[in-house]
C-alpha cells in the first residue's frame, strides 16, 4: 500500500499548504491588508529576525517547509514518471527527488535554525 | 423502393499507411455523396467498395456492441458505426486511426497493449473459489448490482485508452479501461480480492497517475464513465490503507435445489485453449 | 515476393506524446484545468526551491539581505510575484476540487447509464464553476499588490 499511503501524505499536505501558504502570502504580499504594515516594513532583517526568534515561527515554518516540499516534490515525480522513460528509470527518479528534497529541507531548517537563535 | 434523399458531397481525409510501401503515414483526400443516416463505417465502405480496396480499418457488428472500428474522427475518439457522417456538422471528415496505440495499417490500431493491460488486473472474480466452479448461486441485492454495473458494461473498445493525457506519454500507464475494471471487481460483492490485485494497482504508473483530465468518459460511447470509477478506486485503495475499509463479507452461495441433477446430456466444458498471461494464471 | 516468407513488419508507435498534454482533441475544458494544473504546479516548485536558496541569503549578513529585497521591490519583480500569486490561487483552489473528487465526493452514484450517458466530469462542474469564479475573484483582488 505503499503507493496510496504517498499519495494519501500529499493530500494531508495539501490541506496544510492551503492554510499555510495562504497565511504566508498574506504576511509577505499583503501585508498592509492584514497587518497594517508595508511591504517593506515586513521584509526588512529586522523584522525578519523579529518574527524569526519566535518559537511559534520556527515550528510552522518547519512543517511549511517540509509539507511544501514533499507535495511539491511529489507532483513533480507523477509528472516525471509520466514521461515515456524505460521502467527501471521510475525508482532512480524518485530517489533523486528524494535526495534534492532532503537537501533543501536540510538548508531551510538551517536557515530557519539560524534565525531563531539570533 | 424509391428515396428521395438528399446528399451531400463530403469529403473525407484518411490517414493512410501501408507499412509495406510507406515510411510515414500521409493524409488522403477522397469525396463521397453522403445522405441522412449515413455513418463513417458506411461511408468507410463506401469508399473501399467503389473508390480505393486496399483501405483497411477493423469492424464488426456495426451497431455499437462489439467495439472494434473506434477512429480518431474530427477531434474525438468514436466508434465509427455509431458516427453519422452529417451529424459531425463539417465538410471535412477526417479519419485518422486510434492515438496512443501502435498502428499496424491505414486505421487498424494494435489493441495488444489494452488487453494486456486488462488481463494484468485480474479482470474476473476472486473470491478464494479459485479453480473450483462454484457449488451454488451467488446471491446479490439490485444495490450491489447498482454499484458495480454500471462499469461492466465496458465493451472494450479503447476510445478512453486514447483520450487520457497520461496515455499519451506514459506506455506503462494502466489506462482508464484496466482501472476502470479493476474498480468494477472490487465493488462487485461477490469479489474478495482487492489485496491479490494491489500489485497492479497500488504501482508507480497505477491509478494515482489519473488527474481527472477526465476525457475518457468523454469518450467512451456506452457511458461507463472511467472516470468515475478511477475516483471511487482511489478512494477504495485509500480507504484500505488506511485500514478503514472493513472486512468484506464473505460472498454468500445458496445452494442449488436438492432436486437439482446436472443434465447428462450436455458435455463437460473442453479444456482451456486461452493461454494464461503471466500475471493473471 | 511470398507473404508467408516474410516477417511481418512491427506496427508503427502512434502514441501523441508531450503534445498529447496540450492539446489531443475536442475534450470538455476539465481537461485543459489539468493542464494549467499541471503547468502551475511546476512553476510553483521550481519556485519554491529557489525561494529556499533566496531566503537564504540572510545568512549574508543585513547588507546582502536588503539589496535582495530592494531588487524584489522593482516593478519587474513585483509583477511576477503576483503572477506567482495567481498561479498559487489556481492551482490551490483547483487542487480542493480534484482531492475532493478524487476521494468520491460530488460525482454522483454508479447507475445504469441511459442516453444521453451523465458523466460524473459534468456532474461536478457546479464545484468548478464555484472554485474557478472563487478563483477570479480572488486573482483580480490581488491586483491590488501590484500597487502596494
Amino acid at each position: 500500500m505503499r503507493e496510496t499511503r504517498l499519495w494519501l501524505l500529499s493530500l494531508a499536505c495539501t490541506t496544510l499548504l492551503l492554510f499555510l501558504l495562504g497565511a504566508h502570502f498574506a504576511l509577505m504580499h499583503y501585508s498592509p491588508v492584514f497587518y497594517g504594515q508595508t511591504v517593506e516594513e515586513t521584509r526588512t532583517f529586522a523584522a525578519l529576525l523579529e518574527r524569526g526568534r519566535q518559537t511559534a515561527f520556527l515550528v510552522i515554518y518547519l512543517l511549511f517547509l517540509a509539507a511544501a516540499l514533499y507535495h511539491g516534490l511529489y507532483g513533480l515525480r507523477g509528472i516525471l514518471l509520466e514521461l515515456p522513460l524505460a521502467r527501471s528509470y521510475g525508482r532512480w527518479v524518485s530517489g533523486a527527488l528524494v535526495v534534492v528534497g532532503l537537501a533543501f529541507f536540510a538548508y531551510g531548517t538551517y536557515v530557519t535554525w539560524w534565525t531563531f537563535t539570533q | 423502393m424509391t428515396h428521395a434523399t438528399a446528399t451531400q458531397t463530403i469529403t473525407f481525409r484518411l490517414r493512410r499507411y501501408d507499412p509495406e510501401k510507406d515510411a510515414a503515414p500521409r493524409w488522403e483526400t477522397r469525396t463521397l455523396p453522403v445522405s441522412e443516416g449515413m455513418t463513417v463505417l458506411e461511408a468507410l465502405h463506401a469508399l473501399k467498395a467503389e473508390q480505393d480496396p486496399t483501405l483497411a480499418w477493423r469492424s464488426s457488428c456495426r451497431m455499437g456492441i462489439c467495439g472494434s472500428c473506434g477512429m480518431f474522427i474530427n477531434g474525438l475518439p468514436r466508434l465509427a458505426c455509431q458516427t453519422q457522417v452529417l451529424h459531425l456538422a463539417s465538410d471535412v471528415v477526417e479519419v485518422a486511426p486510434l492515438p496512443n496505440y501502435p498502428n499496424v495499417k491505414d486505421l487498424v490500431p494494435d489493441l495488444a497493449p489494452l488487453f494486456e493491460k486488462h488481463a494484468a488486473v485480474r479482470p474476473h472474480l476472486l473470491n478464494g473459489a479459485d479453480d473450483q466452479p462454484p457449488q451454488g448461486e451467488y446471491l446479490q441485492t439490485p444495490e450491489q448490482r447498482e454499484a458495480y454495473g454500471q462499469f461492466s458494461i465496458c465493451i472494450k473498445c479503447g476510445l478512453c485508452m486514447s483520450a487520457c493525457p497520461t496515455m499519451a506519454t506514459d506506455p506503462h500507464f494502466l489506462g482508464p479501461q484496466p482501472l476502470a475494471q479493476a474498480y468494477r471487481y472490487c465493488a462487485d460483492s461477490r469479489d474478495t480480492g482487492l489485496r491479490q490485485r494491489l500489485e497492479a494497482l497500488d504501482a508507480l504508473h497505477g491509478p494515482f497517475q489519473c488527474h481527472l483530465a477526465g476525457a475518457c468518459t468523454d469518450a467512451c460511447p456506452k457511458g461507463v464513465d472511467p472516470a468515475l470509477a478511477i475516483q471511487l478506486l482511489k478512494r477504495t485503495l485509500s480507504l484500505e490503507a488506511l485500514g478503514l475499509r472493513g472486512r468484506k463479507p464473505t460472498p454468500r452461495e445458496v445452494p442449488l435445489a436438492a432436486e437439482f441433477k446436472p443434465n447428462e446430456k450436455i458435455p463437460a466444458p473442453p479444456p482451456r485453449t486461452v493461454p494464461t498471461h503471466p500475471r493473471n494464471p | 515476393m511470398s507473404m508467408t516468407s516474410q516477417k511481418p513488419i512491427p506496427p508503427r508507435p502512434n502514441a501523441l506524446g508531450l503534445k498529447g498534454w496540450v492539446y489531443a482533441g475536442r475534450y470538455s475544458f476539465e481537461r485543459y484545468l489539468y493542464l494549467l494544473h499541471r503547468l502551475t504546479g511546476v512553476g510553483l516548485i521550481v519556485y519554491l526551491l529557489l525561494h529556499i536558496i533566496e531566503t537564504g541569503q540572510r545568512l549574508a549578513g543585513e547588507g546582502a539581505w536588503t539589496a535582495l529585497m530592494a531588487l524584489f521591490a522593482t516593478p519587474l519583480f513585483k509583477f511576477m510575484e503576483y503572477v506567482l500569486f495567481a498561479a498559487f490561487v489556481f492551482h490551490a483552489l483547483n487542487g480542493v476540487r480534484l482531492k475532493l473528487t478524487e476521494l468520491g465526493f460530488f460525482l454522483g452514484r454508479p447507475a445504469q447509464p441511459v442516453y444521453p450517458y451523465p458523466s460524473s466530469v459534468k456532474r461536478h462542474r457546479p464545484l468548478t464553476y464555484v472554485l474557478m469564479i472563487l478563483a477570479a475573484l480572488t486573482i483580480v483582488l490581488g491586483g491590488s499588490s501590484l500597487f502596494f
